[in-house]
C-alpha cells in the first residue's frame, strides 16, 4: 500500500497535465490549493434546509439530503441540500418525493424521469448508497432515518441528479448492438430461431441501459474510458448468445484486450444492484468462459 | 476490485468528513478537537490530495460516434525450447493461465498443512507458483490503476519495474531454495520458534503436547 | 380531452409569461439602449427570459466541451453502501498485496543480504523471532495468517465464479459471509498454532 501511495505521488505531475489552466479558478479550497475535479461536497448542515410547505398535525416528516450542483455556477462546490417532506402527502416511491419537491418546494431541483414504471431507465440514481431507479425504489418509511440521494456514482454531473451518459452510449455503439449476418435467411424473409435458442436471450434482452450496474462497479469507476462495464458486457453477451448472429468471432476479437472485458474482477456489485433483477456478472462469466474455450492456448 | 490506494482515499475522505463534523460541535469540544486535528495535520499530507483523481470530462469524437475499441493485445513470451522463435499469447490465454496457476496452488497450499512441510521439488514448485501468481496479481493492479491511455510513461515504467522485481525476487528465492531449508520448512520453524504461543494466558503447561502445541488443537 | 388540457396549460403559461414580462418591458423602455449594450445595466430578466444567441453547431459544441470540463465527478467510494460484494473484493486484493508484498520483500532482501551482511537464513530468523515478545509474535503471525486464510478461501470463490457457477445474488452473499467466518476461524487457528 505504501508503495502504491508513493507511486501515485510520483504521478502527480502527469496528472496536472490533464487539468487545464482554466480549472484553477474554479475550485479554491480553504487551504488555497486547487482541488481535484472530484470536488468535496458541502455537507447538508452547511446548506439551507427546505421544509415541507404546510405540515399537518400527524405528519410523517422524512428528511431527504439531495446532491445539488448548478452548472451556471461552475466555480461552486457540489452540496447536499436538505428537504423535509410529509410522507402522508407523498407517493410511495422516491421519484414521487422528488417530483413533489420539484413541484411544491424547489423547482430548481433537476433530475431525469420519464415513464415512472421502471421501463425507461431515466431516473437511475444512487439512493441510500445503492444504485437503483427512483421510480422502483420505495421511500423507507422509517422517518428516523434520513435518506440520501446522489447521482450515479463516479459520473460527470450535468446538473444536480443528472449524470452525463455520453460515453456510456458511445460504448454501447462500439459493441455493435445489432444483428450482423452475412447470409440471407433461408426463406428469404425471416431469420428463424429455435425455442431453445430464443430462451438463451431471456435475462439479457430485458436490460434497459439505465447504467445502474456499470456505475456501481469500482472497476468501471477507475477505468470507464476503456473498460466496457457490466451493462455493455451484458449487451455484448446478448449478441454473442444470439443464434442468428454470424459475426461472433469479430465480436470476441473486439474483447480480446486487457481493458474491454478483462477489467471485470467479479466484484459482483452489478448483479446486486440491477433494478431489473438481471445478472450481468453471470453474462460476463459466460463471455469469459466462451473466450477461454474458443482461444487456442 | 477496489484497491489499497482507493481504500486509502476512502480513509482520507472519512477523516475529512469527521474533522468537518467536529467543527460543528460546541465551543468546548471544538477547542480540543482542533488541537487534535492540528496535531494530526502534519502527518496527513494525503488527506487533501486525492489519489489518481479523474480528470475533467473530455469526450473524444462526436456523441454519435462509437467509443474506440482497443486493438487486440498479444503478449510476446519466449518459448522454452531455447529457440529464438517467439510465440504470441493473447489476453484470454494469459488470464486462463492465471486461473490455471491459481488452481495448481490449491493442492500446493494444502499439502504443507497436511504433511508438515514439503520436499525440495514440491517446495520449489510452490515458490514458483506463488511468484508467478504474485506477478500476475501485481500486473492486474498496475493495469487497473495506471491506465495506459492516461499515463503511458508511468505505465511502461511500472510494467518494467515489476518485471525486474519479479526477476530479482525469483533469483533471490532460487538462492533461498538451494541454500536454505525451503519455504514451507522455514515458515514452520519460524512459526514454532522459541517460547510457545499456546501458553498465552495459560499457566497450565500440561495442556501442551511434546511439540509445545495445545493437545486439543492437534487433531 | 388531453389536447384540450394541453392547450389550456399552454394558454396559462403564456399568460403568466406576459404578466412577468410586462414590468421589465416598462423599465427597459426607460433605460437607454446604449447602457444595456455596453453592459452597464443588465436587464432584470434572467433565467428563462434570458436572451438567446444563435451559434453555429461548431461553436455550440465548443461551449459544451467547455462546460464538460467544469463538471464535478459524483461521489462514489465514500457514498456507496458497504456491501459484502465489493468489500470482500477489495479485501481480496489487499490481502493478496500483503502476502505477495511480503513474499517479494523477503525474496529481494534474501538476494541482497550478503552484500549488506544481513542474516536472513531461516535459522537466524527463527532465532530472532523466538526472542521477540509474545504479543509481537502473535501480531506478526496474525498479519500473515489472516490474509493467507482469507485470500486462499476467497480465491476458491473466485475460481468458482470464473466457471460461471454460484453467481446468484443470494449465493454470493451466503458464500461471502461464510468466507468471512471461515477465514476468521482458520486465521485464528493458524495464529495460535
Amino acid at each position: 500500500m505504501a508503495s502504491l501511495r508513493s507511486a501515485s505521488r510520483l504521478t502527480t505531475p502527469a496528472r496536472s497535465l490533464f487539468r487545464p489552466a482554466v480549472r484553477t479558478y474554479a475550485t479554491i479550497s480553504e487551504s488555497g490549493a486547487p482541488t481535484a475535479p472530484t470536488r468535496n461536497l458541502v455537507p447538508p448542515e452547511e446548506t439551507k434546509t427546505v421544509k415541507e410547505p404546510a405540515p399537518s398535525k400527524d405528519a410523517k416528516i422524512k428528511t431527504f439530503h439531495i446532491y445539488r450542483w448548478n452548472p451556471d455556477e461552475p466555480a461552486s462546490k457540489p452540496r447536499m441540500q436538505t428537504y423535509t417532506l410529509d410522507l402522508n402527502k407523498t407517493g410511495p416511491m422516491v421519484l414521487d418525493a422528488l417530483i413533489r419537491i420539484k413541484n411544491e418546494v424547489d423547482p430548481t431541483l433537476t433530475f431525469r424521469r420519464s415513464c415512472r414504471e421502471g421501463i425507461c431507465g431515466s431516473c437511475a440514481m444512487n439512493i441510500d448508497g445503492i444504485n437503483t431507479l427512483a421510480c422502483l425504489c420505495r421511500i423507507p418509511t422509517d422517518t428516523a432515518k434520513e435518506s440520501r440521494v446522489y447521482p450515479l456514482p463516479h459520473t460527470y454531473v450535468v446538473k444536480d441528479l443528472v449524470p452525463d451518459l455520453t460515453h456510456f452510449y458511445k460504448q454501447y455503439k462500439s459493441i455493435k448492438p445489432y444483428l450482423q449476418r452475412d447470409t440471407k435467411p433461408e426463406d428469404g424473409r425471416e431469420n428463424r430461431q429455435s425455442r431453445d435458442d430464443r430462451k438463451k436471450l431471456d435475462g439479457l434482452y430485458e436490460c434497459i441501459l439505465c447504467a445502474c450496474c456499470s456505475t456501481s462497479c469500482p472497476s468501471y469507476w477507475w477505468n470507464s474510458e476503456q473498460y466496457l462495464g457490466p451493462a455493455m458486457l451484458l449487451q455484448s453477451y446478448r449478441w454473442l448468445a444470439d443464434s442468428r448472429d454470424e459475426r461472433k468471432a469479430e465480436r470476441k476479437e473486439a474483447l480480446e484486450n486487457s481493458m474491454s472485458l478483462y477489467r471485470c474482477h467479479t466484484i459482483l456489485n452489478c448483479s446486486r444492484t440491477c433494478p431489473k433483477g438481471l445478472n450481468p456478472a453471470k453474462a460476463i462469466a459466460e463471455i469469459k468462459k466462451s473466450m477461454a474455450i474458443g482461444s487456442s492456448m | 476490485m477496489a484497491s489499497t490506494t482507493r481504500l486509502g482515499m476512502l480513509c482520507a475522505r472519512q477523516f475529512q468528513a469527521s474533522s468537518r463534523r467536529v467543527l460543528l460541535q460546541p465551543q468546548s469540544l471544538r477547542q480540543s478537537s482542533t488541537t487534535l486535528s492540528q496535531r494530526i495535520a502534519p502527518f496527513s499530507t494525503t488527506t487533501q490530495r486525492k489519489i489518481l483523481p479523474p480528470g475533467p470530462q473530455v469526450v473524444r469524437g462526436g456523441v454519435n460516434e462509437a467509443a474506440p475499441v482497443p486493438p487486440p493485445q498479444y503478449v510476446i513470451i519466449p518459448r522454452n525450447n531455447g529457440t529464438a522463435v517467439l510465440s504470441a499469447m493473447n489476453t484470454t490465454s494469459q488470464l486462463f493461465s492465471e486461473r490455471a496457476i491459481s488452481v495448481a496452488l490449491i493442492p500446493l497450499t494444502l499439502a504443507p498443512f497436511a504433511a508438515g512441510s514439503l520436499n525440495p521439488t514440491t517446495d520449489a514448485l510452490l515458490v514458483a507458483g506463488i511468484l508467478v501468481h504474485s506477478h500476475m496479481g501485481f500486473q492486474q493492479i498496475i493495469t487497473d490503476y495506471i491506465p495506459q491511455w492516461r499515463m503511458p510513461g508511468y505505465r511502461k515504467l511500472f510494467d518494467y519495474a515489476l518485471l525486474l522485481a519479479t526477476l530479482l525476487v525469483g533469483i533471490g528465492f532460487y538462492e533461498f531454495e538451494t541454500n536454505d531449508v525451503g519455504l514451507t520448512e522455514a515458515i514452520k520453524r519460524i512459526w514454532h520458534a522459541g517460547a510457545n504461543d499456546a501458553t498465552v494466558g495459560k499457566s497450565d503447561l500440561n495442556a501442551l503436547g511434546h511439540d509445545g502445541k495445545l493437545k486439543n488443537l492437534k487433531e | 380531452m388531453s389536447v384540450n388540457m394541453f392547450s389550456q396549460r399552454a394558454l396559462q403559461t403564456s399568460m403568466r409569461r406576459l404578466a412577468l414580462a410586462r414590468p421589465t418591458t416598462t423599465t427597459m423602455r426607460m433605460i437607454s439602449p446604449a447602457a444595456i449594450a455596453t453592459g452597464q445595466i443588465r436587464p432584470a430578466t434572467s433565467g428563462p427570459h434570458a436572451n438567446t444567441v444563435s451559434v453555429s453547431s461548431d461553436e455550440a459544441y465548443k461551449l459544451l466541451a467547455e462546460q464538460r470540463v467544469h463538471r464535478p465527478v459524483s461521489p462514489h467510494l465514500g457514498i456507496y453502501q458497504p456491501q459484502v460484494t465489493w468489500y470482500l473484493s477489495a479485501l481480496n486484493r489487499i490481502t493478496g498485496s500483503i502476502l505477495s508484498g511480503s513474499f517479494y520483500l523477503f525474496g529481494f532482501a534474501y538476494l541482497v543480504a550478503p552484500a549488506f551482511g544481513w542474516h536472513l537464513e531461516s535459522a537466524s530468523i527463527a532465532a530472532a523471532f523466538a526472542s521477540w515478545p509474545i504479543v509481537v509474535k502473535l501480531l506478526v503471525k496474525g498479519t500473515m495468517a489472516f490474509p493467507l486464510a482469507f485470500h486462499s478461501l476467497n480465491g476458491l470463490r473466485h475460481l468458482t465464479w470464473d466457471m460461471g457457477a454460484v453467481l446468484t445474488n443470494r449465493q454470493v452473499q451466503v458464500t461471502g459471509w461464510a468466507i468471512v467466518v471461515l477465514s476468521s476461524i482458520s486465521g485464528l487457528y493458524l495464529m495460535f498454532s
